[in-house]
């Protein structure tokens, strides 16, 4: 295990600036998730990390060694593709074992065994072991995948989406399975991932990516409380953080110089109106099982809530609001101090 | 509520709009009948020239039947052809002469095939330019071929003696590579391959192209050597082509004549004597066409039956 310092990283596709002046150190241990929406540039982040591509300019070190110019062989890397990438030709286990039969580790045949049997009973493909890998379904191909990493000690783990086509049951299970090993192992782990329930509750810290850019580092707790921009806020949170200029909601005191109030669910007390008063209206509301989304009309607004089940509110009602603890931007997307 | 004036769907409304006639005159005939009519010459044609050939050489070769004697009358001689042919010492040594140029040359094509796709494969600069060039060969006619190599054989004039010479030393004039009889087998492959290892290596460079590049990227990333991903990446899925590229070929040299039949015309004696080759003689220089028709279906069954044992096992490695 080691540290994992980027800096100033860009890389270019022709015209298209993947990554751009990225800086980010994993430390020793540190699980660190890369959230962004499509296209931000997260999986060529992770293949500049590995050496598969090389960056335009910066530098990559990994365990205080500068690796920028190594191929991935000599950088110590364990790679979970976001396709999977299994060899078609093989069987699970000589998947799972490929890794070991590197002319450089030279593992003794038994403890490939010891350890392949140990990885695919965690993963839950031990009676796949002998299946082809192409013989597979899309969350068993993507175990494998994931395995094939967890079978190797490298310096950093660098994942990829690697939950993201199991069933929700099983994301869960290895969600904590994974978690698990990072802590009792004290593993590196770099993970990219789309799901902010996995970003909320396995990282250690969370970059957040926009446009090839990392435009916040900090622990989930920061990145949620406290985003520095507008596009931070819409990145977590569910339902996602109600945005509405100022006019909509003149109860909040606003700190000058703002131009968006962003409103999550725990910032909005909602108490129905008697008389055809209130400034809301309750539009729909859909029900989750324990919760419900609630979604009102406030001034021409659309604002989206979670109201425990039983909420007594019915769809025409009309309701007031309270804001307490918002959060403000102003007219360039940053956020202004309350 | 909308308000809409034809509640009738588009479909229904056109067909009220298309004239009586022409509808009738389409639907005058079935699916089936119009299918027929699109197939019809086709199969008529396949029959005359294909098919009722094959049948009526299967007639001929139990008769006594003689192409140049059409007045003399024809007796049915039963399994006579075949048991002559079958026990002629000649077409055994024909037969071992077919098996050694169809072994050779797909032993020569795929390995400098195989071998040119994976150069070719690395994209370095101006690399279609030379696919294209590599390719040459193959566009050129059998027959052009033939009588082109067998000048650059010469031993006075032709390049080929010379080349040779220069790298190692042996004086031109002092082989024929189509005059004499150890060299004369050899010479067919050697222009076989050349005009055929384009052929495969396209083949095997489709083969290659489908091999897609995160499965390198990972065997990298797990620091497999080149010889591992090699032997357990790019060779099984490229497998299946090259398997595809051995059946053509040994089809293709299994009945090769004209290439042959221009560079050397089976010479010296018979050392390069084909079967296509031999089956010409038979039938068509001594005319004994119940003879030749034999030994034509007994090669017919032999290259059917093998491409169908080989077409089983490519199937079987598909599906691996
Ligand atoms: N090999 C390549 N050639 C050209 N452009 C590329 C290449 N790889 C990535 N890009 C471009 O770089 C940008 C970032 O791509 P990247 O794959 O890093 O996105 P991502 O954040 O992983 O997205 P996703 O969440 O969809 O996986 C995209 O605009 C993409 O089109
Ligand atoms: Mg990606």
């Amino acid at each position: 295990m080691a540290e994992v310092r980027i800096d100033l990283v860009s890389k270019a596709f022709g015209t298209i600036q993947a990554v751009e002046d990225l800086s980010l150190t994993v430390a020793d241990g540190e699980f660190v998730v890369l959230l962004g929406p499509t296209g931000a540039g997260k999986t060529t982040t992770l293949r500049l990390v590995a050496g598969l591509e090389k960056p335009d300019h910066g530098r990559i070190s990994i365990g205080g060694r500068d690796v920028t110019g190594l191929p991935p062989a000599e950088r110590d890397v364990a790679f979970v593709f976001q396709q999977y990438s299994l060899y078609p030709h093989l069987s699970v286990y000589e998947n799972l074992a490929f890794p070991l039969r590197s002319p450089t580790r030279r593992v003794p045949e038994d403890q490939i065994k010891a350890t392949v049997t140990r990885i695919a009973t965690m993963l839950r493909i031990a009676h796949k072991l002998e299946n082809r890998a192409t013989r597979l379904s899309g969350g068993e191909m993507q175990r494998v995948a994931i395995g094939r990493a967890l079978v190797r000690r490298p310096s950093i783990y660098l994942m990829d989406e690697p939950l993201s086509s199991l069933d929700a049951k099983l994301r869960g299970e290895l969600r904590l399975e994974l978690k698990r090993i990072q802590v009792e192992l004290g593993v590196t782990i770099l993970y990219v991932t789309h799901d902010q329930i996995e970003a909320m509750t396995m990282a250690s810290r969370v970059g957040v990516m926009e446009e090839g850019r990392l435009v916040q580092v900090g622990t989930p707790r920061e990145i949620y409380e406290n985003p520095a921009t507008v596009y931070v806020a819409t990145r977590l949170g569910q339902p996602a953080i109600n945005l509405v200029p100022p006019s909509v909601l003149p109860q909040v005191a606003t700190p000058p110089g703002t131009a968006t109030i962003g409103a999550r669910t725990e910032h909005l007390d909602i108490r129905r109106a008697d008389g055809g008063t209130g400034t809301g209206i309750v539009a729909r509301i859909e029900h989750l099982g324990d919760q419900n989304h609630l979604h009102l009309d406030v001034a021409g607004h659309h604002l989206v809530t979670l109201t425990e089940s039983d909420i007594a509110l019915d769809v025409g009602d009309r309701v007031n609001l309270d804001v307490r603890g918002a959060l403000f931007f102003g007219a360039d997307g940053r956020r202004i101090a309350a | 509520m909308t308000d809409i004036p034809d509640r009738r769907t588009v479909a229904e409304r056109v067909a009220a709009a298309t004239p009586d006639g022409l509808a009738r005159k389409v639907s005058g005939f079935s699916d089936r009948t119009i299918a027929w009519l699109f197939i019809g010459p086709t199969i008529a044609l396949l029959l005359a020239i294909n098919i009722f050939p094959l049948i009526w050489a299967v007639y001929l070769s139990f008769t006594n039947y003689a192409a140049n004697k059409l007045n003399a009358t024809v007796a049915w001689v039963g399994v006579r052809n075949y048991s002559r042919v079958l026990s002629d010492p000649d077409i055994w040594e024909r037969m071992q002469a077919t098996a050694h140029f169809v072994v050779w040359t797909i032993v020569l094509e795929v390995l400098l095939g195989f071998g040119l796709a994976l150069l070719i494969n690395r994209q370095f600069r101006g690399h279609s330019f030379w696919t294209t060039v590599v390719l040459l060969p193959m566009m050129l006619s059998p027959a052009v071929v033939g009588t082109f190599w067998k000048l650059l054989f010469q031993t006075q004039i032709g390049p080929f003696n010379y080349v040779v010479s220069f790298f190692t030393g042996i004086p031109p004039s002092s082989f024929d590579m189509v005059g004499s009889v150890a060299l004369a087998p050899w010479s067919i492959v050697i222009v076989d391959a050349w005009m055929w290892t384009p052929y495969v290596m396209l083949i095997c460079l489709a083969g290659l192209r489908s091999v897609p590049d995160y499965i390198y990227e990972a065997a990298e990333v797990d620091r497999a050597s080149s010889w591992r991903t090699f032997w357990s990446i790019t060779l099984p899925m490229v497998l299946p082509f090259l398997m595809l590229a051995v059946l053509f070929r040994a089809i293709e040299n299994f009945k090769m004549f004209d290439m042959v039949a221009l560079l050397t015309s089976g010479g010296p004696g018979s050392t390069t004597e084909l079967a296509s080759i031999t089956l010409k003689r038979e039938a068509f220089e001594k005319w004994r066409t119940g003879y030749s028709s034999a030994f034509a279906i007994i090669l017919f069954v032999t290259i059917f039956g093998a491409a169908n044992i080989y077409v089983k096992a490519l199937n079987a490695v598909k599906n691996r």
